[in-house]
């Protein structure tokens, strides 16, 4: 739904989700309050009895950012885990068949080749876009159909060839995890708690009763401290979109060593 | 305690803080690259998808790998020069798997799911046939929207073809960028019964049996009836076959001065192969091929075919700036190792003609391009110039033989002084037949007995 978030550059992502929250505190802080006050200001203990209310949300509130955080960031590296074991098989599937004699070495480089360019030129441009690129399907049964089409004529190409298959194997098992991942985010229901959440935060704030400076500039703090920890969670929720991104550098780099193959 | 501002002198001081921060912010680049986000300043793009058909896989996938490469290439070339402002060119790539009815499907896919306006595509002439019958007259089964029975003017892209073909058709859906016989096969006869070719006279022809070997010759043959040379001889064998003992046998027996071979696919190794080891040479009996270009000699040794000929419009060695940046910039592209050859040259041809045609019709409309084209368009493609012919949807093109040296290469010894006229219908294979897009269109003549 915020996809267009991530078209946005990360510090300018900050700054736009940070002043938002701190925007948002100030004019509750400027327009609401007066009004607030009016029902609340006729208790002594108010800001005893708001500070409780506040700890005790703020500790269930920070435990979910916490936690979300914590699973967006393992979930991030978990994808990136898998990213670099993919270009891995990759690699050590092209280092297998460049040792296969002609004519099957060169038609399988080069559609390791083809299918790598596309990789970097077409499938991650269309995964940071959060689609699932499918043209690598093709490439990829091209791949195995000329494979499967090499007869060993030699223990030595047995062995190469069985070690080939395995890569391959290998190589299929990590790519299907990598599309599985384009899609996978934080649940929208969770964003409406987390969003709610931080709204009823800075409700809260606006309770207080103290000088207008103050107020603000707490106020402020606590805000802009909320919306580090949402743009921090929101930067690291799709792992193929925007400027934090995994990027295809490991791909680009094996398709410069397939091109000088 | 102080006494409390009022609430107008409060805002004020609020909004000057604001505006300050706005003001100190506004030099940010990030931040400006933001604005543009939130506001689309960025003037609205328009994409526009171009089909690519091809078989990806099956026993056609690699050599049509090649097309839908220099395809793409010409996509990326044409995005990259932004010569189309604000539009952005996107390939959508099919599979045809070396299936005719896959290719049907494909098709249908692309006109009914993805509504391009254009599809580049196919090889072999059973492919093409199939996805132009597809075009013609859809086929239910494979629709994904419900049949519009009632459509005035259903959907139809254009079909652009690359490679050489046997001709006897046409479409005013269809421009063919590859040669017609009239444009490949027969000027290369001329050359040989030339003084300069060795004025020979006994031609064997030898072929894959399928259409466009069995038409090409029958065209041969109706073209040497009033020529100095004489067939004395004609085989056809099964795509991928690998025995020609018999047929070098019957070969040697007829001792032509000539072999026109139209054979196909992984054969032409085994064809190259045996008929070297027979002790045959090219001095004596040269092989003029007309489906052996540079893609397909990296998968013969050398030696096999050094000294035999082929007969194309383009040759990779072509040394002309529009040829060497072609080739250079496909290298960039797919690796050192990539050699291109006339297909493919046709197939980033087919590409840019048509950006142009859409720069002068500016849309992509296919009736709008097709009329854009039928108005005779010439381009300057890395084979030279080249016209598109309004009668008959081809190309007028040149001819250059080539004679295949060690480096895997050809060396042109022949090129046609001026652009040849494309006969789809040449009128001594095919009296009465003829094709004028500008005026009555196709006129049908007798059905020749071609002996499919």
């Amino acid at each position: 739904m915020f996809y267009w978030i991530y078209d946005i550059p990360s510090v300018a992502l900050a700054l736009i989700i940070t002043g938002a929250f701190v925007a948002f505190s100030w004019l509750g802080t400027i327009f609401i309050r007066p009004f607030l006050r009016v029902f609340l200001r006729k208790r002594a203990d108010i800001n005893d009895l708001i500070g409780y209310m506040l700890s005790c949300f703020g500790v269930f509130y920070g435990l979910l950012l916490g936690l979300l955080a914590v699973a967006a960031y393992q979930n991030f590296t978990g994808v990136e885990t898998i990213v670099s074991k993919e270009a891995s098989s990759l690699s050590a599937l092209a280092r297998d068949v460049s040792a296969y004699p002609e004519p099957d070495r060169t038609n399988l480089i080069w559609l390791l080749r083809d299918y790598t360019r596309y990789v970097v030129k077409y499938a991650w441009p269309a995964q940071q876009q959060g689609m699932v690129p499918q043209e690598g399907n093709t490439r990829m049964i091209a791949f195995h159909e000329q494979l499967i089409r090499f007869e060993p004529s030699t223990p030595g190409q047995e062995i190469l060839h069985a070690e080939a298959l395995r890569q391959f194997n290998n190589y299929l098992e990590a790519r299907r995890l990598r599309l599985f991942a384009v899609t996978t985010s934080i649940p929208g229901v969770m964003w409406a708690v987390v969003l709610v959440g931080a709204l009823m935060n800075i409700a809260l704030i606006w309770m207080f009763d103290m000088k207008i400076v103050n107020h603000l500039f707490l106020g402020g703090i606590l805000s802009a401290f909320m919306g580090l920890m949402i743009f921090l969670i929101a930067s690291l929720d799709n792992p193929f979109r925007g400027e934090l991104s995994i990027s295809s550098a490991p791909f680009q780099d094996i398709l410069t060593h397939l091109m000088e193959e | 305690m102080p006494p409390r501002r009022s609430l107008p002198m409060r805002l004020r001081s609020a909004w000057t803080l604001l505006y300050l921060a706005i003001f100190a912010l506004s030099g940010c680049e990030p931040l400006n690259k933001a604005r543009d986000v939130l506001t689309k300043s960025d003037q609205e793009r328009k994409t526009i998808k171009l089909g690519i058909l091809h078989s990806q896989t099956g026993t056609m996938g690699m050599n049509e790998m090649s097309l839908r490469h220099c395809e793409v290439l010409a996509i990326e070339q044409i995005n990259a020069s932004g010569e189309l402002s604000n539009v952005d060119l996107v390939p959508v790539v099919k599979d045809g798997r070396s299936k005719s009815d896959i290719f049907r499907r494909r098709t249908r896919e692309l006109v009914d799911v993805e509504k391009v306006d254009v599809i580049f595509g196919c090889w072999t002439s059973l492919h093409r046939k199939a996805v132009i019958d597809e075009l013609d007259n859809p086929t239910d089964l494979f629709r994904t929207e419900p049949v519009a029975r009632n459509s005035a003017q259903p959907h139809k892209p254009l079909l652009f073809y690359p490679l050489q073909y046997e001709g006897f058709e046409v479409n005013r859906n269809v421009f063919y960028f590859g040669s017609t016989p009239n444009q490949q096969i027969l000027p290369a006869l001329d050359w040989f019964m030339s003084q300069q070719g060795g004025s020979r006279k006994r031609v064997y022809l030898i072929g894959s049996d399928y259409l466009f070997p069995r038409t090409a010759n029958f065209i041969v043959r109706k073209y040497l009836e009033k020529q100095s040379m004489q067939v004395v001889g004609e085989d056809y064998l099964p795509l991928g076959h690998s025995d020609f003992k018999d047929s070098i046998r019957r070969i040697a027996e007829t001792s032509p001065d000539l072999i026109l071979s139209t054979i196909n696919g992984d054969s032409n190794f085994y064809f190259y192969k045996q008929y070297y080891e027979s002790g045959a040479r090219p001095d004596s009996t040269p092989i003029v091929a007309t489906s052996v270009g540079e893609d397909e000699l990296r998968r013969i040794p050398p030696e096999y075919v050094h000294g035999h000929f082929a007969a194309w419009s383009y040759f990779q060695s072509l040394d002309t700036p529009q040829s060497q940046e072609f080739v250079k910039s496909f290298k960039r592209a797919y690796g050192l190792d990539r050699v291109v050859d006339d297909p493919m040259e046709a197939a980033y041809t087919q590409v840019m003609v048509w950006k142009e045609a859409y720069k002068r019709a500016k849309s992509s409309d296919p009736m709008k391009i097709r009329e854009v084209l039928e108005k005779g368009l010439e381009f300057d493609a890395p084979g030279g110039k080249i016209k598109v012919d309004p009668k008959t949807h081809h190309l007028y093109k040149k001819f250059r033989l080539g004679k295949t040296g060690l480096d895997r290469q050809f060396e042109i010894v022949y090129e046609s002084k001026d652009l040849i006229a494309p006969e789809p219908f040449p009128s001594f294979a095919f009296p009465g037949w003829e094709c004028d897009w500008t005026r009555n269109g196709l006129t049908k003549g007798p059905m020749p007995t071609i002996g499919l």
